[in-house]
């Protein structure tokens, strides 16, 4: 087994302010991590530099043993879920307009996505269970439906690793869960690397493999239990933190998972 | 109206009106989409000092206008960019500084024969031969930059980050697009005029947004309203003797409040 992602003595520092100080970390491929902190935490830096975005001040990254700025429009190994996607409410596209997009670099300079890319769109949707929703206008979609079309979207290009910046954002608890479910499984069936940020502690434990608690400093990294014990809360949120735990028992709800 | 067709000075004016109309069609589009208006009407009033200084020089006002306005438009991004400002003050600024350096050069060269009204408001009987050569030229630059990079700048109009991992270089992506706005803005004022040529870049697209479902039929619509408010313009102008910048504006703002009323019925 390779790592996918190294990280070594990582600091980034922007006008004289420290955003991310001494990280060390390694993430197997095929590894789920959960990367949680409070914001301004440097969660989102973290993701930018090992995307190839963000030149680290010291230290080192390195992506399938190579540095990402030099990956970065040479080989497709992202598949990338963006923090922000606000929509204009009258964008120009399909659903499956927006799934194509993952296929763009694939395509080509000058090209655009022919019928084999289509064919891998239109299984990336079926995937996430949105292939009927393809011919609907992207805007017209609700939050989840438009989250499962982007993941479609970061999946049609065949990453290797990938990367959510806090996905559930706008998405009711019942819905998160199922898209965590939903995760899960990709990883299992792709060996697929995935690295997501989330301010949602408790109910992340319950689905990665490994955990990164951010806060500028790397409080703790490894199993997700290990996670939730005082000292690591307190550096992360302060004091007085009550956690909400979410597991594979829920009592309070009668709703049957499916696996 | 037929005879209008048949007249030299109409026949060059319609050449020019439908290079424009295409070109600010698909201009448009992007300016809608990524919301660039205000830098739309503010580099084209910025255009004005680089009139100017063409008739101070001597050399063709388009020419100098069209370098003047890649200045400014860099100008714009930079300062807004380095300086810390917001892009809308960085425009006002820029804009309304050229304006009054245009209007102090105008005054001072004391030549009063200078179509300072056609500049401003469109004038297309002063369009020459050398102007049409150029208006060909610089559509013809600019569309094939356009389509060259269309996926590209369809991505990175949908989210720059985006764009960013899949390798696509956004900061020259904008700069050529930046570059292409200033050169089309400038190419667009001997038929619209300075004043009215924001309102050609922004309304054809903004109709073509109430109805288009892809990329590809919101850059046909768009170029339609444009080419459909252009020519009926024109005819306008030539039937009634208005400046042709007024009478396309007009047009083209009848023909989107007609589609916003299609659109609420739809």
């Amino acid at each position: 087994m390779s790592s996918a992602i190294i990280i070594e003595d990582l600091s980034v520092n922007i006008k004289g302010k420290d955003i991310l100080k001494n990280i060390n970390f390694t993430l197997e491929e095929g590894h789920f991590l959960g990367i949680v902190g409070p914001n301004g935490g440097g969660k989102t830096t973290l993701i930018k530099v090992i995307l190839g975005l963000l030149t680290p001040s010291s230290g080192a990254v390195r992506i399938f043993g190579r540095n990402p700025e030099l990956l970065l429009g040479k080989e497709e190994i992202f598949g990338y879920l963006p923090q922000h996607l606000n929509i204009d409410p009258n964008f120009p596209a399909s659903a499956v307009d927006i799934v194509l997009m993952g296929r763009y670099k694939k395509a080509g300079f000058f090209k655009w996505p022919g019928k084999k890319d289509m064919e891998k769109a239109i299984g990336c949707m079926s995937l996430m269970g949105v292939e009927n929703l393809k011919d609907i206008q992207y805007s017209q979609l609700s939050g989840g439906q438009q989250q499962r079309v982007s993941i479609a979207r970061a999946l049609a290009g065949d990453p290797r690793i990938l990367v959510l910046d806090e996905p559930s954002t706008g998405i009711d608890v019942v819905g998160q869960e199922d898209f965590y479910h939903l995760l899960k499984g990709l990883q299992k069936k792709m060996n697929l690397t995935i690295l997501m940020v989330s301010h949602d502690i408790g109910t992340v434990t319950a689905y990665v493999d490994e955990i990164s608690c951010l806060n500028i400093n790397l409080y703790y990294h490894g199993n997700p239990l290990g996670a939730l014990n005082e000292n690591v809360m307190t550096s992360l949120y302060g004091k007085n933190v009550d956690l909400l735990m979410h597991t594979d028992v829920c009592d309070k709800c009668e709703r049957l998972r499916t696996p | 109206m037929i005879e209008a067709f048949g007249s030299p000075f109409m026949q060059k004016a319609f050449i020019a009106g439908i290079l424009v109309s295409v070109l600010t069609g698909i201009i448009s589009v992007f300016i809608v989409l990524r919301k660039m208006s205000f830098i739309g009407a503010g580099i084209s009033h910025a255009a004005f000092g680089g009139i100017a200084i063409g008739f101070f020089t001597g050399i063709n006002p388009l020419l100098t206008a069209i370098i003047y306005s890649i200045v400014i438009a860099f100008g714009i991004e930079s300062t807004s960019r380095k300086g810390r400002i917001a892009e809308d003050v960085s425009i006002g600024i820029f804009y309304s500084v050229s304006m009054a350096i245009g209007i102090a050069i105008v005054s001072m060269s004391k030549s009063y024969n200078v179509d300072l009204f056609g500049y401003l408001f469109g004038n297309i009987l002063a369009i020459t031969k050398g102007e049409i050569l150029l208006t060909l030229i610089t559509f013809m630059a600019v569309t094939s930059v356009i389509i060259i990079f269309l996926k590209e700048l369809f991505l990175s109009t949908y989210n720059e980050e985006l764009a960013k991992v899949s390798g696509i270089r956004v900061k020259f992506l904008n700069t050529l697009f930046l570059v292409a706005l200033s050169v089309s803005i400038v190419i667009s004022i001997r038929v619209v005029g300075i004043i009215m040529v924001s309102a050609l870049l922004v309304i054809p697209g903004a109709a073509a947004r109430l109805f288009a479902k892809s990329l590809l039929s919101m850059i046909v619509i768009s170029c339609v309203v444009a080419f459909v408010s252009v020519i009926a313009g024109l005819l306008i102008s030539y039937a009634y003797d208005i400046a042709s910048g007024a009478s396309i504006v007009i047009t083209s703002a009848v023909i989107f409040f007609i589609s916003l009323l299609f659109k609420k019925k739809i």
